[in-house]
């Protein structure tokens, strides 16, 4: 049994659940809390976030200061406090290497149409689909899945949270920088063939795979 | 009614201002009544290539301001009939105007001619938003170079945000003998990254270089083809159907020869 951590992060569809350790002191709580924000910075920069805070009573100064200091690293959505998870929404809390968005089945999905041009960012918390290109300096950062239907060209981050499982494909899949959870990829130097068919990319036994989704349709 | 169009590009040295003064003088040539505004306050060039510099006694602040009335200010150039210009402040900055200002401005300007042409300044602070506040249309400039086209990019995504949603793609300084050896990216690679409509082609002219510093537009020199393409692109805007100019068959008649030869000793 592992040492109990006094805040755990757990992502959910909607949005993100703080997990307090009741038997922690407060301080040890703002510590924990304050040193897991620094190291997810990029992944909740900028971004809106549902949070709901579990597992104890909060004071409104204890509410005021932990809100505080969420929203130095990103924007709040709707924040609720609670002592316990309603029932109907627990759901394994052993279950500790917390994922924002741990399905890649189904979930909650953005749809942008045209082209995501340099200097556009687009972040969702779930899957991102594009009908369009995605230009070199446009990004799309998803908690999910990333697909675009259309020439890929630009930077990609799919399972921001962490989530490994998460995949991008493209119609044209030619990306500046490919990133899926913690892994990182970026195109070749030089001159390099560009495939005219479908790719996809995904982590398999700890490193980025492209290969096309229709293999059989390829000629070798 | 007239229609304001803006001349961007996001990067600067592309040939925004040369543009603006040939796209000008060739609606001018062509009968139409057009102003040209310079939007780029402090670092204004459009008079000098104009050739008009030296006439310039009130400038766009001026009018913003109320200091002259927009006649006043308005200098016409004697060579064209009915082409003016209104000069950019030399000794202000960009926000000496606000965008609410110059839509005004362009309101006001619109009464009285056909084309308004606005030469924007490089980059995508205030003089950009002031350029584009009072635009009808968009024409985005770039070079066949990868930092040009993806600030033309950028500028595209900027232009669709303000509602200009369908700018049309000048691709200036092009050398084609560059593109056959692929040393410099084509045409189709270009519309095909920043997917809207070609307006025109630029070839590569020294003689620009040449009447840009005359004050005297290419456009009217009648051998220039940098001039033919921005003569060409006046009348597309007009709505005239005008094919691109071939420019693969501008071969010195030298090379014509060494090629003769050359596919001689092939066969």
């Amino acid at each position: 049994m592992e040492t109990q951590q006094p805040v755990i992060f757990k992502g959910t569809r909607n949005g993100l659940r703080i997990y307090i350790d009741q038997d922690s002191k407060w301080e040890e709580v703002l510590e924990s809390a304050a040193e897991k924000l620094k190291n997810g910075k990029p992944f909740f920069e900028g971004s809106r976030v549902n949070l709901s805070f579990i597992g104890r009573e909060f004071s409104s100064l204890e509410q005021k200061k932990i809100l505080e200091l969420f929203s130095e690293y990103m924007e709040p959505g709707s924040v609720a406090f609670m002592d316990k998870l309603p029932a109907e929404q627990e759901d394994q809390p052993s279950n500790h290497d917390s994922h924002i968005f741990d399905s890649i089945e189904e979930d909650m999905t953005r749809f942008v149409r045209g082209t995501v041009r340099s200097g556009q960012r687009i972040f969702y918390e779930g899957n991102i689909v594009v009908l369009g290109d995605v230009n070199p300096g446009g990004e799309l950062i998803a908690g999910g899945n990333i697909v675009v239907i259309g020439t890929f060209r630009g930077v990609a981050h799919a399972g921001v949270s962490g989530n490994a499982n998460a995949v991008v494909a493209s119609y044209r899949l030619q990306p500046t920088q490919l990133r899926i959870a913690d892994y990182i990829a970026r195109a070749p130097e030089g001159e390099t063939e560009k495939p005219d068919y479908p790719e996809i990319a995904f982590i398999k036994d700890g490193r980025l795979i492209i290969e096309p989704y229709l293999p059989k349709r390829v000629k070798a | 009614m007239g229609e304001v169009i803006v001349i961007t590009s996001g990067k600067g040295g592309v040939g925004k201002t040369t543009t603006t003064a040939n796209i000008g003088t060739a609606l001018a040539l062509e009968g139409k009544q057009v102003v040209l505004i310079d939007a780029d306050i402090g670092l204004r060039n459009l008079d000098v290539v104009m050739g008009l510099e030296n006439r310039i006694v009130y400038d766009l602040v001026d009018v913003v301001e109320g200091v002259c009335r927009l006649k006043q200010a308005l200098i016409r150039d004697k060579r064209f009939k009915g082409l003016y210009l209104l000069p950019a402040a030399q000794t202000r900055d960009k926000n000496a105007v606000n965008p609410e200002q110059m839509k005004n401005l362009c309101e006001e300007l619109k009464k009285h001619f056909d084309y308004i042409l606005i030469d924007c300044p490089a980059g995508i602070e205030q003089g950009f938003k002031n350029a584009i506040a009072g635009a009808d249309r968009a024409i985005v400039i770039t070079v066949p170079e990868v930092s040009s086209v993806r600030d033309a990019d950028r500028i595209i995504g900027l232009l669709s945000a303000q509602g200009l949603n369908t700018p049309l793609l000048v691709v200036n300084r092009l050398r084609m003998d560059m593109v056959k050896k692929g040393d410099m990216m084509d045409i189709d690679d270009t519309i095909d990254i920043l997917g809207i409509d070609l307006l025109g082609v630029v070839p590569d002219d020294e003689r620009i270089i040449v009447s840009s510093n005359r004050g005297e537009p290419a456009v009217i020199e009648a051998s220039s083809l940098a001039g033919q393409a921005y003569r060409n692109i006046a009348k597309r805007i007009m709505g005239e159907d005008v094919p691109l100019i071939q420019l693969e068959n501008n071969d010195r008649f030298i090379d014509k020869l060494l090629g003769l030869f050359k596919s001689k000793k092939k066969n």
